[in-house]
């Protein structure tokens, strides 16, 4: 092994730890959040590090002009011709736009909330609805992408590429700059700048406060046991990560049989990996893939376990039995479920199944049983609600973890968390697509139905690589935020029919789904030409529908985002009218 | 090979398997309130158990023996802490049954208000509450903002949240504030709103429903030999609601229904109290429309009733009127009365003993919970640990008022 493939497993590791273990802790933080809005309390935004003028200033236009420097500097460094040139100025226009309409629209928000201090802020509170910068912003991204499809090939088609390929990254840059700026000017008046980065500091004070606290062993406990459990239960939850893509492979230049990370490919065409120089994103890449997952997260049953047979005492009992023959119950729909996914996929490497997914279409609509049913599975497998029997808060003080203080505590609290983190991600590789976005292949965009090819752009690789990662950053975090929705909408089953759904309804309905898959596997693979044509454009169509659906979800998501916020206040009481009075507290604006 | 165990047949190799015995409170999350229930439990099904009230015991009832009888107000506030109103409305009324009086009608209508505002804030928490031991926040979180708005109208008439003390004999504390119809009104409103809301979360929910219906089931013999009164005997069947049996105020002159269950098991006793919730909010608006805005709050008897301040700082009669009223206590004739509402959780009953001085010589409430409480024993022997969870809530046990 060589040292940059070490130094690479080493950054992919780090990578999917550091993505698991932050992501767990932005849930953390959201989970206490969504209790404070439906309860109208601001939520965790205490912890805070207080930072100097000049140090905030500093670090807030550091990031950007590191960014504005390495986006021009890049630009300005590689040089491109013909199509990808026509790819770099749709990227970096887009970018342009996005960073321009979403930093006024940051602006605007701020001036909204605390007010017009100078002449800029005047200009943005003049345009009045803030959201107006939205909308002009998407109106911006939707023509310059009808003007490169209709314009392509002819003079003032080229003329707007140069355009767009030599000024999009200047604008992108002077956006970021702009912004950065923007916020660095306003800590002028302050003395000191507080860093909360939302309340996020809360949830990371949380943590690590519980180092510090006694860490009790009951009397009778069995000491080795009881320390061992936490980490039987936390590492697996973590470990299962490894298995998972989160990129398309990328391919560096190679020179003399060794990876070059200096030199990156520019493009690499449609079909086909590079055979040298290839980098797949996933720490580990074995031919087991899903076998290992299946290993791995069974483990995780153990701690719970164990924790509930160390502690010595009934509840932790109880609470331990319950999460055994929980998570062994769901373990073994789990595994059935995939069962269909992994005749589909031929396959039982995780990178492959991404593969082939992007390739045909998500597997969502190939197995759409095995979809709900391995979600409702992995809900179970988390723990939580409403599958949260083996904490069972209300019957069980807090079931297998009740003699459990400190940091102990903590790892089963934060194990949940990246169970839900890993569960997420095992979900979005296997059923949505992983890092694919419809119509974006290796090389670029390619919009392709059937046979017709209605729309291809060249991509760098460095870019479809990048768009992937986000893509599959962005569908984990949707479906933790969907986990998140499920566990303040849902109560908790009783145990019994927790055990009735899972042997009397999912597993049969896997099994059903491994008949039903088999046999239309055998009806399509004996069916003619004609009709595996037609599953090919289907399948086409199916990825037309995702963008469009994604894409209005995407805005439909801005837009909810920016929606001012109406709250009705009864304004009957003295106290009450007194607070609207003074114009309401500074967290909660009365009568304004 | 033979195997091994062919001389033994399956009864022998079976395990020692002794009931566990599981201790659950007095302070325990499920036991809100201090109960204690000892459990004997055979995998998660409860074969026997034993429930033992009384960690909350403070003698109240002893304790109003050594003040007056205005004195006794801040003791049944605490009772039952989520309707503090209603215990002091009974108890008023008790007071004015002894005495023989009877307040203005426009006190009338303002204690029905008050007092059926308590009833929507105790339903709130106690469906709430049910919802929340379940798994469900989010519903008890709007919930509990939906009474936090009730509690804004008991602040704005009476100065506190909570222990209010606003009951008089012979009248309230003070009068309604000038905006008290606006304000209940917008109140009512947003309650009724937020129960929309929650009806539409929980009651489409088929783990909701899978855990509440068929769970806790009592039979309507049972229910009324144990003493059951309120949500819980009605969700039984019995249509037994004081203020339609025995009117008392102006119930005998409002429209309102009493809505009873069928199958006496949790889901009804939840379904009872959101149905109640209606109905309260019904009230509540035919006695803002017929409570009259001027008039006379308190019973015009001197006995009783303390006189205006300004009265008390120029008339040697006022002077002497206010000293005797605050030294002495007001003096209710000597006898006895029993006199009972419908408190959050059923009959309320104040039984008093007075030998004519200023002190009460017996004060003995009848907290319906105590009873209800007794039932839970035969409602939970038999389910399933988790379900303690829901019955527990669902006859709203309150410790306050159970252990005085």
């Amino acid at each position: 092994m060589t040292l940059e493939l070490i130094l690479l497993s080493a950054g992919k590791a780090l990578f999917m730890v550091m993505f698991g273990m932050n992501l767990a802790v932005i849930m953390t933080w959201a989970d206490r959040r969504q209790g404070a809005m439906i309860n109208d309390r601001v939520g965790p935004n205490r912890a805070v590090i207080w930072l100097p003028k000049r140090v905030a200033q500093a670090l807030v236009l550091a990031p950007a002009v590191l960014i504005a420097a390495a986006v021009v500097g890049y630009v300005v460094t590689h040089k491109v011709e013909g199509a990808p040139r026509l790819g770099r100025a749709l990227l970096f226009s887009q970018l342009a736009i996005f960073g321009l309409w979403a930093t006024l629209l940051a602006i605007a928000g701020r001036v909204a909330r605390s007010g017009v201090k100078n002449s800029f802020d005047a200009w943005v509170a003049s345009i009045g609805d803030p959201r107006s910068f939205l909308w002009l912003g998407l109106g911006a991204h939707a023509v310059t992408l009808a003007a490169a499809g209709l314009l392509r090939g002819t003079d003032i088609g080229r003329t707007l590429r140069d355009v767009g390929a030599s000024a999009g990254p200047a604008v992108f840059a002077a956006a970021v700059v702009g912004g950065a700026g923007y916020a660095a000017w306003s800590f002028e008046r302050v003395e000191r700048v507080g860093l909360r980065l939302f309340g996020l500091l809360h949830p990371a004070a949380d943590g690590l406060k519980t180092i510090w606290k006694e860490d009790f062993i009951p009397p009778n406990a069995d000491k080795f046991l009881h320390g061992l459990a936490p980490i039987v239960s936390f590492f697996p939850a973590l470990v299962v990560l490894a298995v998972v893509p989160f990129g398309d492979t990328l391919c560096f230049g190679s020179k003399a049989g060794r990876i070059d990370l200096t030199q990156v490919m520019r493009v690499v065409p449609r079909e086909g990996l590079c055979t040298e120089g290839a980098v797949p994103l996933q720490v580990l890449d074995v031919n087991v893939g899903l076998l290992y997952f299946f290993a791995v997260a069974g483990t995780g049953i153990v701690g719970a376990a164990l924790a509930g047979w160390a502690s010595d005492n009934k509840f932790s009992l109880l609470g331990g039995v319950r999460a055994a023959s929980q998570m062994v119950s769901y373990e073994v729909t789990l595994g059935l479920t995939l069962v269909g996914a992994m005749m589909v996929y031929g396959t039982l490497r995780v990178d492959e199944m991404v593969r082939w997914q992007s390739q045909n279409t998500w597997g969502i609509f190939v197995q759409p049983l095995a979809f709900v049913l391995f979600f409702t599975a992995s809900v179970a497998e988390s723990k939580r609600i409403p599958f949260d029997l083996p904490e069972g808060e209300s019957e069980l003080v807090a079931g297998y973890f009740t003699e459990y203080a400190g940091m102990k505590f903590a790892m089963f609290y934060f194990s949940e968390y990246v169970a839900v983190v890993a569960g997420s991600v095992l979900l979005s590789v296997l059923f949505l697509g992983g890092w694919h976005l419809p119509f974006i292949d290796r090389s670029g965009i390619h919009l392709q139905i059937g046979d017709t090819v209605l729309f291809h752009q060249t991509l760098s690789h460095v870019a479809v690589i990048v768009i992937g990662v986000l893509a599959f950053i962005g569908k984990v975090v949707a479906l933790c935020w969907l986990n998140l929705m499920i566990r303040w909408t849902l109560p908790r089953f009783r145990y019994d029919q927790l055990m009735r759904l899972s042997w009397r309804k999912l597993l049969p309905a896997s099994l059903v789904n491994i008949l039903v898959t088999g046999l239309v596997m055998l009806l399509i693979a004996g069916a003619s030409a004609s009709v595996q044509a037609g599953l090919k454009v289907a399948a086409d169509v199916t990825q037309l529908v995702i963008a469009v659906a994604g894409l209005s979800l995407g805005v439909w998501f801005v837009v909810f985002v920016t929606s001012p916020v109406k709250k009705k206040r009864i304004l009957a009481s003295t106290a009450a009218q007194f607070a609207a009075h003074l114009g309401g507290t500074r967290t909660a604006r009365m009568g304004a | 090979m033979e195997p091994l165990d062919r001389d033994l047949d399956e009864t022998e190799i079976e395990l020692a398997a002794e009931p566990m015995l599981i201790n659950v409170g007095p302070s325990h999350p499920a036991m809100h309130g201090t109960v204690r229930v000892v459990m004997e439990l055979s995998g998660e099904t409860i074969e026997r158990c034993d429930v033992q009230v009384g960690y909350l015991h403070r003698g109240f009832e002893k304790m109003c023996e050594r003040g007056t009888w205005t004195q006794v107000y801040p003791y049944v506030d605490r009772c039952n802490y989520v309707s503090p109103m209603l215990n002091n409305v009974g108890f008023s009324l008790a007071c004015e049954k002894m005495l023989g009086i009877e307040v203005p009608e426009r006190c009338q209508w303002y204690r029905m208000i008050l007092g059926e505002l308590a009833r929507l804030s105790d339903h709130l928490t106690c469906d709430g509450a049910m919802a929340m031991e379940l798994g469900a926040f989010t519903p008890f979180l709007w919930m509990v903002k939906a009474r936090e708005l009730v509690w804004d109208v008991m602040e704005e008439e009476t100065g506190a949240r909570l222990t209010h003390s606003f009951g008089r004999v012979g009248g309230m504390a003070a009068p309604p504030t000038p905006g008290f119809k606006e304000h209940v009104r917008a109140v009512v409103d947003q309650i009724r709103h937020v129960m929309d809301e929650v009806k539409r979360l929980l009651l489409g929910n088929r783990i909701f429903l899978d855990r509440l219906e068929g769970v806790g089931v009592i039979s309507v013999d049972d229910a009324v030999s144990l003493g059951w009164t309120g949500p819980a005997l009605r969700a039984a069947g019995v249509p037994y609601d004081v203020r339609k049996s025995y009117p008392y105020l102006k119930y005998g002159e409002v429209d309102f229904d009493v809505p009873v269950g069928s199958a006496s098991d949790c889901y009804d006793r939840f379904m009872v109290r959101i149905e109640e919730m209606e109905q309260s909010a019904r009230i509540i608006d035919q006695c803002l429309e017929r409570m009259p805005d001027e008039g006379p709050i308190n019973a015009d008897d001197p006995r009783v009733v303390l006189p205006p301040k300004d009265e008390v700082y120029t008339t040697i009669e006022g002077t002497i009127r206010h000293f005797k009223i605050v030294m002495e206590g007001l003096k209710l004739p000597a006898g006895e009365v029993y006199s009972f509402t419908e408190g959050g959780n059923g009959e309320l009953g104040f039984y008093l003993v007075s030998d004519g001085s200023g002190t009460p010589w017996r004060v003995r409430i009848r907290p319906p919970c105590f009873y209800v409480t007794g039932g839970l024993e035969r409602v939970i022997t038999g389910q399933m640990v988790a379900d303690v969870v829901p019955c527990f809530g669902s006859l709203n046990m309150i410790g306050g008022e159970c252990d005085r």
